[in-house]
C-alpha cells in the first residue's frame, strides 16, 4: 500500500495544558448550540409556551389589582427562568445523562479535563439559553407595555454576568453530586422546580419571604440575582429590594467563586469514586 | 366457517383484551418507576413539596398585594384552581413523558412497538401512577390551604356526586389531551424539558384556573372557552364551593348540566383528535426511522 | 525489560461489592478478576478470548484508568494506572462495540471533530484524519449524516474511527467488531492490521468472541474465564499443545442406541461429543492416538451405526478452548450442555 509515503500514517500533532483545555470546551459546548439549532421544536414548547406561563402570573397580578411594576418583575422572572431549568436539568443531571449514553466514560479516560467538559456544558448552554431568555423578555415586555428605567447599562451587565457565573458554577458543582445520587437525581432536579421559583422570588420581590428565607435563599445565586436586576431596572425596585446592590453584587461573587472551587472539588471526588467504585460508571437503566 | 360478523367481533374483542392488558402493565410498569427510585418517607416529601411550593408562590403573590385578604372568595377561586390544575400537569406529562422516557433512557419504546400492544393504552397506563401522586398533592395543598389558611372547604357542604363525576370525566380529558402530546413527542427530541409540564404551564393561561377569562384580552378569551379544562375547573369549583363559586360571572350562565355536557362533548373531540394525530406522528415517526433514535445533546 | 512492556499486570485482582437496594447493610462480594499476570510487549497485538462475563472488560477498565483494582497493580506505557492515570491518557484510547458514543443530533464529522478536540489534536490536522479514516473504512459518504440516523452498524464503525482518530500508543478494543456484518467486520480487522504494520510500536489489545478473528490477528492469545487466566500463548503455540491428539470428525447414520458415554468409556477416547444433523448424526472425537480409531469403529458397528465420511482435522482455538475450559465458547455464553449424550 504504499505506506513509507503516506501521510496518513505520519505522527498526529497533539497540543496539551491550557490549549487542550480551551479546545475541550469549545468541543463540549458545539453540541449545545448545535443540538438546539438541528432541533428546533423547543422554539414552540420552550419560548412561546413560557411566554404563555409567564402571562399568567402577569394576569393574576391584574386581576387583583397590583401595581404595573409587578408585571415587569413577572416578565424579568421569566426571562430568568430557562436559565434555572436549563442548569437543573441540562448541567446538574447531564453527567448522569452522559454515563447513561456512554459518554462518560470517553470523557474520563480522554486526557482532558472533565473540569473542561463542564465549563463547555455550561457555556453552550449559557449562550443556547439566552436565546431563550432574550425572546421571553422581548416578547414579554411588547406584550404587557413593560417600562424600564434608563439606568445604569453596564451595572446591569455585570450583574447579569455574575449571576450567570455563579448559576453555572452551582450547575457544575451538582452534576457531580446529581452522579454520585444516581438515578435520584432527576427526581431531585424536578424537585428543585417551584420550590426555587418560590424561594429565589420569580414572581414576586423575594423581601416578601422576611430577611432570614431570603438570607437562606440567596445560596441560589438567582435570588440575589433577580432581585438586584429589578433595582436597578424598575423605579419600584428600589424600595422592595432586599439588600443594597453593591451587597449583593459582592454576595455574587463570593458565591461564583465558592461554586467553581466546589465543582473542581467535586468533580476529583466523583472521579475518584467512579474509579474505586466502578458503579458509577455502569448504566443503570 | 366463521360468518364474517362474528370474525369481526372476535377481533375487536381481542383489541379490547390487548389494549387492557397494555394498559395493566404498562400502569405496574409505571408505578415501579415513579415509586422505586427511594424510601417512603423521601417520596412523600417530595410528593408534598412541589405542590406546596406552587400553592405558596401564588399565596405570596396575593398575600402582598392584596395585604393577605385570605377571605375574599378571589382567593379560594385561586386556591382552588390552582390545586385541581396539579392534575393537569401530571397526568399530560405521565401519559406523554413515557414515549421520552422509553426512547432515549431505557432504549424500550422499540421493543414495546413491536411486541402486540396497543401503544396508546399502553401511554395512558404509563400515566397512571402520576396521576396517583398527583392526587396526593391535591390532597396536600387543599388540606394546607384549610388549615392555614381557612379556604372555605366543609365536607358536609360539598357536592360529592358532582365532583366526582367532574374529576372522572376530566382527568380522562386531560389523559386525551396527554396522548396528543405522547403522539407529538415521537416526532421530536428529547430536549431537557417536560412537554406536558410545558404544555400545562402555557395553558395554565388560557383555562381560568388562578384568574377569569374576563381578565384576558378579548383575542385571548374564545381559547379559554375551547379548553374542557376551563369548564371542569368551574364544576369543580361549584361542587366544593356551592355558591361562593359565583364570585366570578364567567360561566355563570350556565347550569351544572350544561357544562358537564360541555366537557362530555369536549373530550369526546379531544379523542377524536387523539387518535388522528396518533395515526399521523406514528406514521411518520416509522416514515423517518425515529422510533429508537437518541437525540441526546 | 519493563520499559519495553506497554501493558504490564502483576496480581491484578478485582471484586465488586454489590449493596442490597432495600437492606444496605447486606453485601455480597464478586470477584470478576483474579491473580491477572501479563506482559504485553510494545508492538504487539495482544488478544483477550473468553465468554461473557470472563473479566475481560473489567480488566479493559483497569487499564484504561475507569476502575481501580482491588488487588495487584497494573502499568500502562510504563504508568501506574492508579496512581498515574493522567500521564496514561493521552497516550491511549479505547473502543467498545455494541455502545454508542457521541450525540445523536450532530453529523458523523462533528463528533469525530469533538473526541478529537479532547486529545488536542489541531482541527485541520483532526478534520483531514477524519475524512481519510472515514474513507479507508467506508464511511465517507455518511460523513455528513447525523449519528441518530446511522444503523447501529454504521455507528460501531464510526466508533472505531473515533478510536484510530488520536493515533494512540495503545489502542484497547472492546468487541470491536460486535454487530458489524461480515464485510464491514473484515474491514476493520484489514484498518486494524495496516496500522499495527505502519507503526511497529503500537500497541492493541482486544477482546473477542469470535476465535477465527483472534487467530488471524492476534500476535498473542490469552483465554480468561471466571476472572482468570488460564493460558497466554501465540496462536500457534497454543494449538501445538493439542496437537499430540488426534481429532477427527466422523458423520454417520442414525446413532441408534450409541451415546458419547459409551464411546468415552473405550481407553484412549479423551472426548468424544455427538450432535444429531439431519438425516443422521456427527460425531467429534479427540483420540490420545490413530491406533485408538478401529476400537471406536467396532463399537459403531455393534451398534449398528455406518460411518458416512470421516476427517482428521487440526486442533483450532476453539479446541484449546474447550480443552481449558471444559467445553465450547457458546456453550459457556449461554451456560448450555456438552452435547448430546456426553
Amino acid at each position: 500500500m504504499g505506506r513509507e509515503g503516506d501521510s496518513f500514517w505520519a505522527p498526529v500533532p497533539k497540543v496539551g495544558g491550557w490549549r487542550l483545555f480551551l479546545k475541550t470546551v469549545v468541543a463540549r459546548a458545539y453540541p449545545r448550540i448545535i443540538g438546539q439549532q438541528r432541533e428546533r421544536s423547543w422554539i414552540f414548547f420552550d419560548v412561546f409556551l413560557s411566554i404563555l406561563a409567564v402571562s399568567a402570573y402577569v394576569f393574576v397580578y391584574r386581576a387583583i389589582g397590583a401595581p404595573e411594576d409587578y408585571v415587569g418583575f413577572v416578565v424579568i422572572g421569566g426571562a430568568m427562568t430557562p436559565f434555572w431549568l436549563n442548569v437543573l436539568w441540562s448541567m446538574s443531571s447531564q453527567l448522569y445523562w452522559e454515563k447513561e449514553s456512554g459518554n462518560l466514560a470517553l470523557y474520563i479516560m480522554a486526557p482532558n479535563s472533565m473540569m473542561a467538559i463542564l465549563l463547555g456544558m455550561a457555556l453552550g448552554g449559557m449562550l443556547g439559553t439566552s436565546l431563550r431568555a432574550v425572546a421571553i423578555l422581548l416578547a414579554g415586555s411588547l406584550l404587557f407595555h413593560v417600562q424600564y428605567t434608563g439606568g445604569n447599562v453596564f451595572a446591569l451587565g455585570v450583574v447579569f454576568l455574575l449571576t450567570l457565573t455563579a448559576l453555572y458554577g452551582l450547575g457544575m458543582m451538582s452534576a457531580s453530586l446529581f452522579l454520585l445520587w444516581g438515578r435520584e437525581a432527576w427526581h431531585l432536579a424536578n424537585l428543585a422546580q417551584e420550590p426555587i421559583y418560590l424561594l429565589s422570588g420569580f414572581y414576586f420581590p423575594v423581601k416578601n419571604l422576611g430577611f432570614w428565607v431570603a438570607v437562606v435563599a440567596s445560596m441560589i445565586p438567582l435570588t440575589l440575582g433577580l432581585d438586584a436586576m429589578r433595582q436597578l431596572l424598575f423605579p419600584a425596585g428600589a424600595a422592595t429590594g432586599f439588600l443594597p446592590v453593591p451587597v449583593e453584587v459582592a454576595g455574587l461573587v463570593v458565591l461564583g467563586v465558592l461554586f467553581l472551587v466546589a465543582a473542581w472539588g467535586l468533580l476529583r471526588y466523583m472521579e475518584r469514586i467512579a474509579i474505586r467504585e466502578g458503579r458509577l460508571l455502569e448504566m443503570r437503566r | 366457517m366463521m360468518r364474517p360478523s362474528a370474525h369481526r367481533y372476535i377481533g375487536l374483542s381481542e383489541r379490547w383484551r390487548a389494549a387492557w392488558r397494555s394498559f395493566r402493565i404498562a400502569t405496574w410498569l409505571g408505578w415501579q418507576i415513579e415509586s422505586n427510585w427511594t424510601d417512603p418517607f423521601l417520596f412523600a416529601v417530595y410528593s408534598m413539596l412541589k405542590p406546596l411550593a406552587s400553592a405558596a408562590i401564588l399565596v405570596v403573590m396575593y398575600g402582598v398585594i392584596t395585604q393577605a385578604q385570605f377571605q375574599h372568595p378571589v382567593f379560594a377561586y385561586i386556591y382552588l384552581g390552582n390545586a385541581f390544575y396539579i392534575y393537569v400537569g401530571a397526568v399530560m406529562t405521565g401519559v406523554s413523558w413515557a414515549v421520552i422516557d422509553d426512547r432515549e433512557h431505557y432504549r424500550t419504546l422499540k421493543y414495546i412497538y413491536v411486541a402486540p400492544v396497543r401503544i396508546p393504552a399502553y401511554w395512558l397506563g404509563r400515566g397512571v401512577a402520576r396521576f396517583l401522586t398527583g392526587s396526593f398533592a391535591v390532597l396536600i395543598t387543599l388540606t394546607a390551604g384549610v388549615l392555614f389558611l381557612r379556604v372555605p372547604l366543609h365536607p358536609a357542604r360539598v357536592d360529592w356526586p358532582l365532583f366526582l363525576l367532574s374529576l372522572v370525566l376530566g382527568v380522562g380529558a386531560l389523559a386525551l389531551m396527554g396522548l396528543v402530546l405522547a403522539s407529538i413527542s415521537l416526532r421530536v427530541a428529547h430536549h431537557f424539558f417536560l412537554i406536558g409540564e410545558a404544555v400545562a404551564g402555557a395553558l395554565y393561561l388560557l383555562s381560568g384556573a388562578i384568574f377569569p377569562l374576563e381578565v384576558l384580552p378579548a383575542w385571548l378569551r374564545p381559547l379559554g372557552f375551547m379548553m374542557p379544562i376551563t369548564y371542569w375547573l368551574e364544576l369543580i369549583r361549584r361542587s366544593l364551593l356551592g355558591d361562593a363559586a359565583r364570585a366570578f360571572p364567567t360561566l355563570a350562565g350556565f347550569s351544572n348540566g350544561q357544562l358537564l355536557g360541555i366537557l362530555t362533548g369536549l373530550s369526546v373531540l379531544f379523542a377524536l383528535v387523539a387518535a388522528v394525530v396518533f395515526q399521523l406522528c406514528d406514521r411518520q415517526a416509522r416514515d423517518r426511522g425515529l422510533i429508537d433514535q437518541t437525540t441526546n445533546y | 525489560m519493563a520499559a519495553d512492556l506497554a501493558i504490564e499486570t502483576h496480581q491484578l485482582g478485582r471484586i465488586y461489592t454489590i449493596r442490597n437496594r432495600r437492606e444496605r447493610r447486606i453485601r455480597r462480594e464478586i470477584v470478576a478478576l483474579q491473580d491477572v499476570n501479563l506482559e504485553i510487549p510494545r508492538g504487539e497485538l495482544f488478544g483477550l478470548l473468553g465468554p461473557n462475563g470472563a473479566g475481560k472488560t473489567t480488566l479493559i477498565k483497569i487499564l484504561t484508568t475507569l476502575l481501580a483494582p482491588t488487588t495487584g497493580w497494573a502499568r500502562v506505557a510504563g504508568y501506574d494506572v492508579v496512581r498515574e492515570p493522567h500521564s496514561i491518557r493521552p497516550r491511549i484510547n479505547m473502543v467498545s462495540g455494541g455502545e454508542a458514543s457521541g450525540y445523536g443530533l450532530l453529523t458523523v464529522r462533528e463528533n469525530l471533530w469533538m473526541f478529537a478536540q479532547f486529545y488536542g489534536l489541531p482541527t485541520r490536522e483532526a478534520n483531514r484524519r477524519i475524512e481519510e479514516l472515514l474513507c479507508r473504512i467506508g464511511l465517507a459518504d455518511r460523513m455528513h449524516t447525523k449519528v441518530s440516523d446511522l444503523s447501529t452498524g454504521l455507528r460501531q464503525k464510526m466508533n472505531v474511527v473515533r478510536g484510530f482518530l488520536t493515533d494512540p500508543e495503545i489502542l484497547f478494543l472492546d468487541e470491536p467488531t460486535l454487530g458489524l456484518d461480515v464485510g464491514a467486520a473484515r474491514d476493520v480487522r484489514r484498518f486494524i492490521r495496516e496500522w499495527m504494520d505502519a507503526h511497529p510500536n503500537r500497541t492493541v489489545l482486544l477482546t473477542t468472541h469470535y476465535m477465527m478473528e483472534a487467530d488471524e490477528l492476534c500476535d498473542r492469545v490469552a483465554i480468561i474465564s471466571q476472572g482468570r487466566v488460564l493460558a497466554c500463548d501465540a496462536p500457534e503455540a497454543l494449538k501445538r499443545r493439542l496437537q499430540r491428539d488426534a481429532r477427527l470428525d466422523i458423520e454417520i447414520t442414525a446413532p441408534n442406541s450409541l451415546t458419547a458415554a459409551a464411546l468415552e468409556a473405550l481407553p484412549g477416547v479423551r472426548k468424544a461429543v455427538l450432535t444429531d444433523v439431519e438425516g443422521g448424526a456427527r460425531l467429534n472425537l479427540v483420540l490420545e492416538e490413530d491406533s485408538v480409531l478401529p476400537g471406536v469403529i467396532q463399537v459403531l458397528t455393534e451398534h449398528a451405526v455406518q460411518v458416512r465420511h470421516l476427517t482428521k482435522r487440526e486442533p483450532t482455538l476453539e479446541d484449546v478452548f474447550v480443552d481449558l475450559v471444559g467445553r465450547t465458547l457458546a456453550d459457556s455464553e449461554t451456560g448450555g450442555g456438552h452435547g448430546h449424550g456426553s
